[in-house]
C-alpha cells in the first residue's frame, strides 16, 4: 500500500518536476542578481501582481473584454463558415467560384490587412471582431470543406434508398459524418482567435489584455506583464477545454481520441 | 471543356472584385483610405525604384528565415528527443503544455527590451513562437510511428541509428511538415506584429509609415508585398515537402489544396 503510493508519488514527481524546477531556477537567477530584476521579476512578485490585479478586478475586466471579442469573432466565423463550407462541398458552382479565394488565400498572412480594418471599422471592438472573423473563417471553411467532400457516397445512397428526404439526409447523415471535421476546424480556429485579438489589442487599443501588456511594459512593470500572460494562458486553456467538452457531447459515438 | 468552364469560374470573383475596386475608386465612390489597385501598383513601382522596397524586404526576409530556421531546428531536435527518450519528454511536456496555450506574441515587449529594436528581438520572438508547433508535431509523430515497423526493423538486426534514420524519420516526416507549416504561419504573424510595434526597417514598417504619412497607396503596397512574401514562403515549403515526401502525399488534403 505504502510502496504503491510511494511509486505513484515518484512517477508524479517524474512527470511534473520541470515546472517547479524552472520556478526555482528563475527565483535563484533573480536572487543572484544575474539579470535586471525589473526585466525578470521574481516568481513571488509576479504572484503578488497577479493576486492584486485579479483581486481588484482589473485583470478580470480586461480578460473578459479579450475573451468576448475572441468568442464573438470565432462564433461569427463558425456560423458563417460551416454553412458556407457545406455549400462549397455540395455544389460545383459555389466550389468553383470560391475555391481559389479560400485555397490561395489560406497561406497568405492576413494579419497585414489589419490596418485597413482599423480604417473601415474604427480602432475599437468592431475592427477586432471583424478581423478575428476573417482569420477564423479560413481554417473553419477549409477544414469543414474537406469534411463535407469526404462524406461517403454510399451512406447518402443508402439513406436515399430508404426514402429519406433531402433535409433528413442533411441533418441525419451528412452533418453527423462531418462533425469530426467541423470540430477539428473549430479547434484550429479558437487559439487563432485569441492570438489575433491579443495582437490587435497590442497594436492599438485602450482595453483588453493585449493593451494591458503593452501599457505595463512601457511602464517597466514586468510583474504585471507576466501576470497578464498567465491570465491569457488560462483563458486559452479554459476555452480549449470547453470546446473539447462540447465535442465530447456532440460526437458521442467517437470518444476514444480527445 | 469541363475543366475550362471550371477554371473560368475560378477567376470570376477575384477579377470582378479587383475591377469593381478600380472602377469605384476612380469614380470616387470609395473612401480615401482604399487606394485603387492601379495606385497601389504605382506605389510599389515607386518604392522599387528608390530601393526602399528591397531594403525592407531584405530585413524582413533575414528575420523570418533566421528566426524560423532556429525555431524549427530546435523544435525538431527537442521534439524528436522527447518522442524517443522518456526523460526528455517528462521534462518538456509540462512546460510546453503550459506555454502552448499562450500566444507567444505576448512576450514581444519583453523580447524588445531584452534584445533591442534591431534584428535580434524579431529573430528571437519568431524562433520562440515557431518552436512550439514543431516540437508538438515531432514529439507526436515519433510516438505514433507504427510499432510493427520498429519491431520489424529490430528483428532484422538494424542498429538503433539505422532505425532512427531509416524508419522513425521517414515515418514521422509528414506530421513534422504539418508542424513546420503552422510554425511558418506563426512566424509571419509575429513578424508583422514585431515590425509594426517596434522596428525601424522592414515590410511592416512600410505599412505603418504609409499609415502615419497618410500614404494609403504605400500602406497597401506594403500589405501586398507582405501577403505575397508569406504566400511564396508557404509554397516553397510545400514544394520542398513534395520533393522530400514523394509518394507519401497521394490523396492527402494538401495535395488538393495546391
Amino acid at each position: 500500500m505504502t510502496a504503491q503510493t510511494f511509486a505513484q508519488a515518484r512517477s508524479l514527481i517524474g512527470r511534473w518536476y520541470s515546472i517547479p524546477l524552472l520556478i526555482l531556477v528563475w527565483q535563484l537567477t533573480v536572487a543572484s542578481g544575474l539579470v535586471e530584476s525589473r526585466l525578470l521579476p521574481s516568481p513571488g512578485r509576479v504572484w503578488t501582481a497577479l493576486a492584486t490585479e485579479v483581486g481588484n478586478g482589473t485583470l478580470i475586466y480586461h480578460a473578459s473584454v479579450t475573451v468576448s471579442r475572441a468568442l464573438a469573432g470565432f462564433l461569427l466565423a463558425a456560423f458563417v463558415g460551416i454553412p458556407f463550407a457545406a455549400a462549397m462541398g455540395r455544389s460545383v458552382l459555389v466550389r468553383n467560384l470560391f475555391e481559389p479565394i479560400f485555397f490561395i488565400g489560406y497561406p497568405i498572412p492576413k494579419i497585414a490587412l489589419f490596418p485597413v480594418f482599423t480604417y473601415i471599422f474604427g480602432i475599437g471592438t468592431p475592427s477586432k471582431i471583424a478581423f478575428t472573423f476573417l482569420e477564423c473563417l479560413y481554417p473553419i471553411v477549409v477544414t469543414c470543406y474537406f469534411g463535407f467532400r469526404g462524406v461517403q457516397t454510399r451512406l447518402i445512397w443508402s439513406a436515399q434508398n430508404c426514402g429519406a428526404s433531402r433535409s433528413i439526409i442533411l441533418r441525419r447523415v451528412i452533418l453527423p459524418a462531418t462533425m469530426p471535421s467541423i470540430f477539428s476546424g473549430l479547434r484550429v480556429a479558437l487559439p487563432v482567435a485569441i492570438i489575433v485579438v491579443v495582437i490587435t489589442e497590442m497594436i492599438g487599443d485602450s482595453i483588453g489584455l493585449g493593451y494591458y501588456i503593452t501599457i505595463w511594459s512601457t511602464r517597466f512593470t514586468f510583474a504585471n506583464v507576466y501576470a497578464a500572460i498567465i491570465v491569457i494562458g488560462i483563458c486559452g486553456l479554459a476555452l480549449d477545454q470547453a470546446l473539447l467538452l462540447l465535442r465530447h457531447s456532440a460526437i458521442y459515438w467517437q470518444r476514444e481520441e480527445a | 471543356m469541363r475543366i475550362n468552364s471550371a477554371s473560368i469560374q475560378n477567376w470570376i470573383l477575384p477579377v470582378a472584385a479587383l475591377a469593381a475596386w478600380e472602377i469605384l475608386g476612380r469614380a470616387g465612390l470609395l473612401p480615401r483610405y482604399l487606394s485603387t489597385p492601379s495606385a497601389i501598383l504605382a506605389a510599389l513601382w515607386e518604392i522599387a525604384l528608390t530601393g526602399e522596397l528591397f531594403v525592407a524586404l531584405a530585413a524582413s526576409l533575414y528575420r523570418v528565415s533566421v528566426g524560423f530556421a532556429l525555431g524549427t531546428a530546435a523544435g525538431i531536435v527537442v521534439g524528436l528527443g522527447a518522442g524517443i527518450l522518456p526523460g526528455v519528454r517528462h521534462f518538456f511536456d509540462p512546460l510546453v503544455s503550459f506555454l502552448y496555450s499562450i500566444p507567444k506574441v505576448t512576450f514581444l515587449p519583453i523580447f524588445l527590451l531584452l534584445f533591442g529594436l534591431g534584428h535580434a528581438s524579431k529573430i528571437a520572438i519568431i524562433a520562440f513562437s515557431g518552436f512550439f508547433p514543431v516540437f508538438v508535431a515531432s514529439r507526436h509523430a515519433v510516438l505514433s510511428v507504427d510499432k510493427l515497423l520498429l519491431w520489424a526493423a529490430r528483428n532484422m538486426g538494424a542498429p538503433s541509428w539505422t532505425i532512427f534514420f531509416r524508419v522513425v524519420i521517414p515515418a514521422a516526416a509528414p506530421q513534422l511538415f504539418g508542424g513546420i507549416r503552422i510554425g511558418l504561419a506563426h512566424a509571419f504573424v509575429v513578424l508583422f506584429a514585431a515590425e509594426l510595434i517596434g522596428s525601424k526597417v522592414g515590410l511592416g514598417t512600410i505599412i505603418s509609415y504609409g499609415e502615419e504619412w497618410v500614404r494609403f497607396d504605400l500602406m497597401f503596397a506594403g500589405i501586398v508585398c507582405f501577403a505575397v512574401f508569406g504566400f511564396l514562403s508557404d509554397r516553397m515549403l510545400l514544394a520542398i515537402r513534395s520533393r522530400l515526401l514523394k509518394g507519401q502525399m497521394i490523396g492527402t488534403e494538401e495535395e488538393i489544396v495546391r
